[in-house]
């Protein structure tokens, strides 16, 4: 009797420990997550309001705005390449460039491209800076002179990009996914900045929004809708709380950890002098920021990576379970991975605010807030059961943990009311409020599994590109 | 929670508040979303509504359809009526063709919109109502400032340029920024002098500036080239910086005077006599290679007759992004009898000077082409010709080549196809044969390369086996197939 009682004693000491963990997890997330949102409100609206003397006639018209090169990697993305690359030849920039690779591809992405834009193949001259996969073929159509597709074995998403860059002349190039549609001046937007900035500014992200539900014309998006399944709406409704309070508020806090490589610019000398997109981890994009932080640390180098938030790519939200699984287990992997091979930032003096506030918030509230949460939602029932928590306080606890991640994502979409408000129709705002307050009964706690999943897989050593079929987002 | 070091009370208390809070400002932001989408919906339709009144009469007095002090009183009267913003917004909202500009321009001046502008660039005049308080209380008065300087640019307010010049010392960047666009949009002769001095500032201290080179550069570079002689003394400063960049803004407003005018030329008319001795004398020999690199670019467009010594040697000048940057001022056609030192660059030991010197050699057109011909034939150097044959491709020059083998298959272009061949550089060659309805080029072709053992040839010699509709090229490509590599005549 006395060892049970024992047992029960160690089990409930344990059990107190998790609950302490769990409280603390809550107040340090929800509390961090406050202060970001604070942060990028008053961000967001004053920079909407210089939007109005930004210039982008000038930045048009200007002879120093610097050329670009648009690296399109794709791999079997027969349904939509053709579309997506039709909708960046609109992008309205002075000087552009685009260069799609074919990343192995066993579908009929390259033949759709051939096809679609005439191209012939030529042997043309390769001179890899980073070493890549072999090349299969040039294919160019001399009308189109500034587009250039290469063919190349399969390799990863990570060596399309490396062969990009590899073909690209051009001081800065944009990343962009093959499922993606770029609004027309998305690109001049995203280099505002860029030319404006005294520094020197190395990395610059901007907002991925969901085009599921979008209607869409001739390559580019013309009206905005929401879409139609639940499973997508709660995307819409997380987008927008990552990129508009995430993200503005890390840029605005100087602490830059993730810029979508779906979209975003980079400065091509110096990512070739860090060493390129590598296989090192499943997120590239994050990991090249990363890295680039610490490149620039190492060699004394000032440098600025940014978000900004006008600039907007419109991207094919995974439409159903299997999919969604599939990208929040690749992201979750690919944040673990790249944390864990830079754990040395951590409270690093010489990384600065990056060390002190963005990686160990990234570590603690990103990468273990996902199994800390997760045993959270099995261990506070289970307290409740065996007495340690009295009901009153873990209802409590419940609605509050409901209430807060409601008060976030409410707080999103005020947040894209009073800035961009691009859902134009007073039905939608209604419906993005509504699934604001419901997302966090069900569809949280799904993503959080999804989560867990990566952070399993993380530490058994997985290290798989999960790919996410996309249906193409066609007229 | 037992053993937690708080009284369980406090905790719930705590909790109890938090939630509450928490609930009262969800609710509060529902609210506020909701409320926001109503007042801006309605701000849009009374916008639409005030549009349809305003624009008619703007597009009028501007046009000169309306009697001008007619519709200004009439504007006027309608902005007693709304708020000023608004006014200020649809009159600005859509700008005229630039033959209205002056009559734009006098429209914002009779509506008080200029002065009301310059007050608040002075940073006197105080915005009114909640955005006003709003800005004061988050000292954000500067999105004010360098809002009313756009609007004075966009309206080419010439009368505002000092007071842009000085908006150049604002504490605020943004403001900054905006008065250097607006004096490179105004292009006021007596601003120059100040925008050298920032391009100055940037260049030696640019935290100090907070400004961007390029901001600044693209506000110079806007001026007309006549005003270039206010940098010759940056042009001759110590600093080798400072006379680099300054360099490349003459540079750039000497090729946007050139652009559309291909018989553009530098002179006495045009360019100061002084600053083209300067270029021929002094930039060319300078210390820093950037400086020259940059002079050869300009000096491409003198019409003196020491131009072209100076270029032929900056062509030999032993930095290679020099020799680069020259190669390629000489493509233009007056430059055709430099053809052979430019064709010397094609063994240059950097790939871009190579690749540069083959572009510039193809826009020369059929001479170009010849010595890029007898370069390729003649010489033995495998890198030349690998860019030369790059290049040809990408430029779609392999179409015009095949055209004239076929009419002269025993030309030089027959050549000039078997080196390709024996590079291995017949993709393009072999996919423009695949859908190509001449018969009379199939079948030379195929005498005369269909042993080669190239891949691809043979591939196609394989498919016209089966696939050829004319009965003489299918028997003699059933004759080719199998023999490849033999009687090739490579080099």
């Amino acid at each position: 009797m006395d060892i049970i009682e024992a047992w029960r004693q160690g089990f409930i000491h344990m059990m107190n420990i998790f609950n302490i963990i769990i409280v603390a997890y809550f107040f340090l997330a929800n509390g961090g997550y406050t202060v970001l949102m604070g942060f990028s409100l008053g961000s967001l609206l004053v920079y909407n309001r210089r939007l109005a003397y930004q210039g982008l006639e000038e930045l048009r018209d200007s002879v120093v705005t610097p050329p670009v090169t648009i690296i399109m990697p794709a791999f079997n993305e027969e349904n939509s390449i053709v579309d997506s690359l039709r909708s960046v030849m609109q992008t309205d920039y002075p000087y552009l460039e685009i260069v799609v690779v074919d990343d192995g591809s066993s579908d009929e992405t390259l033949n759709n491209l051939i096809a679609a834009f005439g191209l012939i193949k030529m042997d043309l001259i390769y001179r890899p800076r980073l070493e890549t996969e072999p090349i299969r073929g040039f294919y160019v159509n001399p009308d189109f002179p500034n587009l250039l597709v290469i063919s190349k074995e399969n390799g990863g998403k990570f060596d399309a990009l490396n062969v990009g860059i590899n073909g690209c002349r051009t001081p800065y190039f944009c990343t962009l996914d093959a499922d993606c549609i770029l609004e027309r001046d998305a690109l001049l937007r995203l280099m505002r900045p860029i030319k404006r900035d005294p520094l020197n500014i190395v990395a610059s992200g901007g907002i991925v929004r969901i085009l599921n539900g979008c209607k869409v014309k001739e390559g580019q998006v013309v009206a905005v809708e929401l879409p139609e399944s639940k499973i997508e709406k709660f995307q819409v409704v997380e987008y927008l709380r990552s990129f508009l309070f995430g993200r503005t508020g890390w840029d605005l806090l100087r602490g830059t950890l993730i810029v979508s490589g779906a979209f975003a610019v980079f400065h091509r000398e110096t990512v070739i002098e860090a060493g390129g997109f590598n296989e090192q981890t499943v997120s590239e994009d994050m990991e090249l920021i990363v890295r680039l932080h610490r490149w620039a640390q190492e060699n004394s180098r000032r440098i600025k990576m940014q978000f900004i938030s006008d600039p907007v790519c419109w991207t094919e939200a995974p439409a159903d379970r299997k999919m969604l699984a599939r990208q929040r287990r690749r992201w979750q992997l690919g944040l673990c991975q790249t944390l864990w091979k830079n754990s040395d930032m951590l409270f690093s003096r010489k990384f600065g605010r990056v060390g002190w506030l963005a990686y160990p918030f990234n570590l603690y509230v990103e990468a273990l807030g996902a199994p800390v949460e997760f045993i959270g939602y099995l261990m506070i029932p289970l307290a409740l059961l065996l007495g340690v928590v009295p009901p009153y306080l873990f209802l409590l606890f419940v609605v509050l943990s409901l209430a807060y991640g409601t008060f976030l994502s409410v707080g999103s979409v005020l947040m894209e009311e009073l800035t961009y408000r691009r859902y134009p129709r007073y039905r939608d705002l209604l419906v993005l409020l509504g699934y604001a307050f419901i997302e966090n009964i069900g569809y949280r706690q799904l993503v959080v599994w999804y989560r867990v999943q990566g952070v399993w897989r993380f530490i058994t050593g997985f290290r798989e590109w999960e790919a996410v079929a996309h249906k193409g987002a066609g007229d | 929670m037992g053993g937690f070091p708080v009284l369980i009370e406090q905790v719930i208390t705590f909790v109890i508040v938090l939630l509450v809070t928490v609930v009262v400002v969800t609710v509060g932001f529902v609210a506020a979303a909701i409320l926001r989408r109503k007042r801006r919906d309605a701000f849009f339709e009374q916008l639409d509504d005030l549009r349809q009144q305003v624009a008619p009469l703007v597009t009028g007095v501007l046009g000169r359809t309306l009697d001008y002090r007619q519709g200004v009183a009439q504007i006027k009267k309608l902005g007693e009526k709304h708020k000023p913003a608004l006014i200020e917004q649809l009159v600005m909202e859509k700008l005229p063709p630039a033959d209205q500009m002056p009559a734009m321009t006098q429209l914002c001046e009779d509506l008080g919109l200029v002065k009301q502008w310059q007050t608040r660039l002075g940073g006197d005049g105080q915005v009114r109502g909640m955005s006003g308080t709003l800005q004061r209380l988050f000292r954000v008065g500067y999105l004010a400032r360098a809002r009313s300087a756009e609007h004075l640019a966009t309206i080419r307010h010439r009368a505002s340029w000092p007071m842009l010049v000085k908006a150049l010392d604002d504490p605020h960047p943004d403001v900054r920024e905006v008065a250097l666009r607006g004096l490179g949009s105004l292009v006021e002769p007596q601003s120059f002098a100040a925008l050298v001095q920032r391009l100055h500032q940037v260049i030696l201290d640019p935290d100090e500036s907070g400004l961007a080179f390029r901001t600044v550069k693209s506000a110079v570079v806007s001026f007309p080239l006549s005003q270039a002689i206010g940098l010759e003394a940056s042009l001759r400063h110590p600093h080798r910086r400072i006379r680099f960049l300054c360099t490349d803004v003459v540079r750039e407003m000497v090729e946007k005077a050139a652009e559309g005018h291909p018989d553009f030329y530098l002179d006495a008319s045009n360019f100061a006599p002084s600053l083209s001795e300067l270029f021929l004398n002094t930039q060319t020999y300078d210390e820093n290679p950037d400086v020259r690199a940059r002079s050869a670019p300009v000096i491409a467009y003198m019409r003196d007759p020491r131009a072209v010594p100076v270029l032929l040697g900056l062509l030999e000048d032993p930095e290679w992004f020099v020799r680069l940057h020259t190669v390629r001022a000489l493509a233009k056609p007056r430059f055709e009898g430099q053809l052979l030192q430019i064709a010397a660059r094609l063994a240059d030991p950097r790939w871009m000077v190579r690749e540069a010197a083959v572009r510039t050699l193809l826009g020369f057109g059929d001479a170009g082409f010849s010595v890029l011909y007898d370069y390729f034939l003649g010489s033995e150097d495998r890198y030349s010709r690998e860019q030369i044959a790059d290049e040809w491709q990408r430029a779609g020059v392999i179409p015009t080549l095949l055209g004239h083998y076929a009419q002269q298959p025993h030309g030089r272009e027959r050549q000039v196809l078997e080196q390709l061949a024996h590079m291995g550089k017949t993709s393009y060659l072999v996919g423009l044969l695949l859908g190509s309805s001449d018969v009379a080029l199939r079948k030379n072709f195929l005498q005369d390369f269909g042993r080669h053992a190239d891949r691809q040839i043979q591939s196609w010699v394989a498919w016209l086996a089966t696939h050829e509709t004319d009965p003489d090229v299918k028997a003699l490509a059933q004759a080719r197939k199998g023999e490849a590599g033999m009687g090739t005549r490579s080099r």
